[in-house]
């Protein structure tokens, strides 16, 4: 799987079937404070990701 | 950014709306259901209409200052409160944007801001620190040793005051979220600061104070960025460059975490402040209201917070 994270970088990282969560834990990030796509559309955090899913994660932005 | 629609083959991996035939967008750990993007947005606008009903907000022939930095939250309190006034209330809308003088952020929200309210028609006014404090927030910080977040929320706080009274208005609203407000109250605690864990800035009447009503404190900032984005309100907007600085950042990854463990605790939070301020009220007698010596704001001390930064800087 491709994932791109809020600060811009991109990982491979494997094609195991996991939850969106704790794919974001295993990179310490916590999932109340991002939004995430698989393939260009909005999943929930217990969404399964897998194989050559791309993954993008969104910081919630503060403020506004 | 626009999500794209479902493809047979990912429905398996995405678990469906608890009230439709939809994949969702969003799992609701709390109350564990997970909601599609119209039942999250109807959820949404739910929880606004009923927190303004519960606690008496807006009334017919009220005019409302709303705070629109341009940024998701207060951007996502103007969309909903421009429909459900005009389906439910006789009042008049116009927002304020404070422009504070952050080069490289503030541009960009405050074309958003602009935009939004010419899409939906509302009467916009943008006022600057430069203008009505002869200085610039980034100006500030770079020649005083000042703690960003303190000295721009003391002076939006003023300059938002300021306009909404000369439009005369009845209240301000501001987009304060559910995760926002129970940061808050944790900051209050940790600081000790029980007059500010107690302050009730919904129902003070003193002369020359403006009501202040905070519709979205029912709802998380997660959820609130989701709605903008299905709705598309906002696009993906810029983050304070100050924002990670503060003390306030730190208090934030802290309620995150505890939110992302004990789901409800931010709820908890907020209602046992609310609790703990109704009681308080009952054996604590308020102070006295004074009103500052230099621009004439109710305030607690001689002069108000904005005033006397202000005079400090220019010893």
């Amino acid at each position: 799987m491709r994932l791109q994270l809020p600060n811009g970088t991109t990982r491979e990282v494997n094609g195991d079937p996991r939850t969106v969560a704790a794919l974001l834990t295993g990179c310490d990030i916590n999932p109340l404070e991002v939004i995430v796509t698989k393939n260009g559309r909005l999943i929930p955090e217990d969404a399964t990701v897998s194989g050559n899913d791309e993954i993008r994660v969104f910081l919630v932005a503060h403020g506004g | 950014m626009n999500p794209v629609s479902a493809g047979a083959g990912e429905r398996e991996t995405i678990p469906y709306c608890d009230n439709c035939d939809d994949p969702a967008v969003y799992f609701d750990p709390r109350l564990q259901r997970h909601l599609c993007e119209v039942h999250l947005s109807q959820d949404v606008e739910r929880r606004v209409i009923d927190r303004l009903a519960r606690h008496g907000m807006i009334h017919d022939g009220d005019r409302i200052a709303i705070g629109l930095s341009g940024g998701k939250d207060s951007s996502v309190l103007l969309s909903i409160l421009s429909r459900v006034i005009r389906e439910r209330w006789d009042a008049e809308l116009i927002a304020i944007t404070v422009d504070e003088g952050i080069a490289g952020y503030r541009e960009e929200t405050i074309q958003s801001a602009v935009s939004l309210t010419k899409r939906l028609g509302i009467s916009h006014h943008i006022v600057s620190f430069q203008s009505l404090f002869g200085t610039t927030l980034d100006f500030l910080l770079t020649a005083h040793p000042l703690r960003a977040c303190t000295a721009c929320g003391i002076l939006r706080k003023k300059a938002l005051s300021d306009a909404a009274r000369d439009i005369s208005a009845d209240s301000i609203a501001t987009g304060h979220n559910l995760s926002d407000a129970a940061q808050s109250v944790l900051m209050n605690y940790l600081r000790g600061d029980f007059e500010r864990l107690l302050r009730d800035s919904s129902r003070r009447e003193d002369r020359g104070f403006i009501r202040r009503i905070k519709p979205l404190l029912d709802v998380h900032e997660k959820e609130i960025t989701l709605y903008s984005m299905v709705n598309g309100i906002t696009g993906m907007l810029p983050e304070c460059p100050y924002a990670t600085t503060a003390f306030r950042a730190e208090v934030r990854t802290l309620q995150a975490g505890i939110e992302y463990h004990y789901p409800g605790a931010s709820l908890r939070i907020i209602e046992g402040q609310e609790s703990l301020s109704k009681q308080a009220k009952k054996t604590v007698r308020p102070g006295t209201v004074g009103y500052c010596a230099s621009c004439g704001d109710p305030c607690s001390g001689h002069v108000c917070q904005a005033c006397g930064l202000l005079q400090n800087l220019n010893k």
